[in-house]
């Protein structure tokens, strides 16, 4: 009986043989993605079809739109900027083999600091919103101290840790923004309104945010860092091999702590130009996407920093689009976070042929 | 004293959902497949539990289903991780992604969202109930309580008596040698994947079927995760597992204890209570030993030298 059943077996896979691939040609890797992603899409526009939006109004509504309206265009831009941001922050662990998952709680930890020093008037009124972003950068740093130190000392897993401290982090929010920081004139339960020279301000001649120009220079020094200095050269030793980069005298300890920081640094600006760039103020839910987002953006781009600017790009299309479908079709937001988590899936899958080649046998 | 009562009557209904979880991802990950996506199911089993009663009525009836659906997401779970190899890590969360926008749409969209419905009320047990103290704590409870440490002691037996148990633990432990000795590791992965993803999916739906009866987006707000805490816990053992459910329903069931007897601490420190304890149980249990008592293939993909 046993025999027979695994005779059958063995015929059914001997018309198909699974090969390991060693190495694929870059150009060829990216065309595999590319499908996956192509495949992604299809999949999100038949989702979206289902939901009752007909196929000229999605070619309406996410391309021709967005990129012939120069309000769309602007909004774009403008959600594009924190993307941006918080999928450097999810880059730059992930390169030191660090999941940060809980970047929503140091975007909101960042938010917090920022408003820390709007709210209380720190600083002159000229640099106070260099000074927001500082305390912003830093209070998203300090929020990854507690996971840092569980992972290097106590061997804790990072992603179960910077987890829980997002649910930590949402309550004290609620906390202040019900208590201390609720809305003076309003009692709504979002921070007093920032000042004009506590917001981000648009580029005049541009008409674009500044926080765009931040993220660009942020995109720079990023690349610089990962491709062009001594620490992203010995970060590579440390994503290909934690024990070879201990064995040619990496501090690994040292690295991991770097590249974790900067990603809760990173992740607390995020916050920063969300609340001083977008919302003007502090409210309940405005990191609300952003770190799924920026894990996602960082998966997406294999942690190389200009493909973070492209899918925070097509992110920002997407969250565009999705604000229009929810006013004018009634979808709620959560089908963008479908879409994105089907973009993901599809391209994960994607990769099984990176790596393997199926042959069929006669 | 009244407290005491009022406290303890109330953590079965807290540890339930913690309990059965955590089972379902001991049974999954004792096949070497690490699942983060824990609160993507029970989200999923919170949402098809909670429509399906609405839809149709039966409680139990729903549960099912919506371990069913449940099950449904973990071949999508499975065929990433066990069939295409993907990141085990990625897959995971993305599961969480995937569950909660889409919960949320399909809730929205069949108008499930905070309507409230009569769940599964209480066991009868007459009289028992009325002894001191332990009488409403021990016999006051709904049946899920109850079927809950019956599956434990089945999952116990199936892991540590049956072949079926043995073959999964093999897959977990050391794939290659279960391979060679002709024990399928996809078909023992892909198992004890769905079957324990269910447990994951009904752990969601005891939450939003019997204890809040009703559906709230987001309503498992975290429990995924702390399962998987508890899994690390209790070193991916079953009845340490429940031990450790039956101590975060203690940290859960105290909540609105406190607020009850008016006691002035910040309502939002207290909602911090099971992150923070879920934190140090963590710590400490990694303080306690070096070896922390992981399936020795957790969390890598099986690869067969393929041979022609």
């Amino acid at each position: 009986m046993r025999d027979i059943k695994l005779k059958s077996q063995r015929n059914l896979f001997q018309r198909f043989n699974l090969e390991m691939r060693e190495h694929m040609p870059v150009a060829q890797q990216a065309l595999v993605i590319a499908c996956g992603l192509i495949v992604g899409l299809i999949f999100s526009a038949l989702m979206l079809m289902v939901s009752g939006v007909s196929a000229s109004d999605l070619l309406n509504e996410f391309i021709i739109s967005i990129f012939t309206n120069s309000r769309n265009i602007n909004a774009v831009l403008s959600f594009s900027a924190p993307l941006i941001i918080v999928g450097l922050a999810a880059s730059i662990g992930f390169k030191a083999r660090f999941w940060n998952i809980g970047i929503e709680g140091q975007v909101i930890f960042g938010a917090i600091g920022a408003t820390v020093i709007a709210n209380y008037d720190i600083g002159p009124d000229s640099t106070r919103i260099v000074l927001m972003a500082l305390v912003a950068a830093l209070f998203g740093m300090a929020w990854m101290i507690l996971p840092l130190f569980l992972r290097l000392k106590l061997q804790v897993s990072e992603i179960i840790s910077t987890l829980l401290l997002n649910y930590i982090a949402f309550n004290f929010l609620l906390h202040m923004l019900y208590g201390a920081w609720k809305d003076p004139v309003t009692s709504f339960p979002n921070s007093k309104i920032y000042d004009m020279s506590e917001r981000l301000h648009k580029i005049a001649t541009l008409d674009v945010s500044v926080s765009i120009l931040i993220s660009i220079v942020l995109v720079i020094v990023v690349t610089w860092i990962l491709f062009f200095s001594r620490f992203g050269y010995a970060m590579k030793f440390v994503y290909a091999n934690p024990s070879m980069a201990k064995a040619v005298g990496i501090n690994f300890g040292i690295m991991l702590s770097v590249a974790a920081l900067a990603s809760g640094a990173l992740a607390g600006l995020t916050g920063f130009t969300i609340s001083a760039g977008i919302d003007s103020r502090l409210t309940q839910g405005f990191f609300v996407g952003y770190g799924f987002s920026g894990i996602l953006i960082g998966f997406l781009a294999r942690n190389n920093p200009l493909l973070v600017v492209f899918f925070s790009l097509m992110m920002a299309i997407l969250m565009v689009a999705g604000q229009t479908l929810q006013v004018f079709y009634q979808i709620p937001f959560a089908m963008v976070q479908l879409i994105q988590a089907t973009i993901v899936i599809c391209v994960a899958a994607s990769e099984f042929f990176i790596h393997h080649r199926i042959q069929v046998v006669s | 004293m009244d407290f005491l009562i009022n406290w303890f009557s109330n953590v079965p209904q807290s540890a339930v959902s913690f309990a059965l979880a955590t089972l379902g991802l001991i049974i999954c990950e004792r096949s070497g497949v690490l699942n983060l996506g824990a609160e993507g199911f029970m989200l999923m089993g919170a949402m098809t539990g909670a429509g399906a009663v609405l839809a149709i009525g039966n409680p139990f009836f729903a549960l099912l289903l919506a371990a069913l659906s449940t099950g449904a997401m973990a071949l999508l779970f499975g065929f990433l991780v066990i069939t295409l190899r993907v990141n085990q890590v990625i897959s995971g969360l993305t599961m969480v992604f995937f569950a909660q926008g889409f919960t949320t749409l399909v809730s929205t969209k069949m108008d499930w969202t905070n309507k409230a419905f009569t769940g599964v009320g209480k066991v009868n047990f007459g009289w028992l109930v009325d002894i001191p103290v332990i009488g409403k704590i021990l016999f006051g409870q709904d049946v899920i309580v109850y079927l809950t440490v019956l599956i434990f002691a089945a999952a116990v037996f199936l892991f540590d008596s049956t072949e079926q148990g043995m073959r999964i633990k093999a897959v977990g432990e050391n794939p290659e040698a279960a391979d060679s000795a002709g024990v399928s590791v996809a078909i023992n992965r892909y198992l004890a994947v769905v079957v324990g993803c269910m447990f994951v999916g009904l752990a969601g739906a005891y939450m939003s079927v019997v204890v809040a009866k009703i559906w709230v987006d987001g309503m498992t707000g975290g429990r995924g995760w702390i399962a998987i805490a508890l899994v690390i816990f209790a070193r991916w053992r079953f009845w340490t597992a429940l031990l450790g459910a039956v101590l975060f329903g203690c940290v859960e069931a105290l909540i609105p204890r406190i607020a009850a007897i008016g006691l002035q601490v910040p309502q939002y420190f207290m909602l911090m209570l099971p992150y923070v304890a879920t934190l140090s149980v963590m710590a400490w249990s990694s303080l306690r030993r070096k070896s922390n008592g992981a399936p020795g293939a957790l969390g890598k993909p099986f690869v067969r030298e393929e041979r022609s």
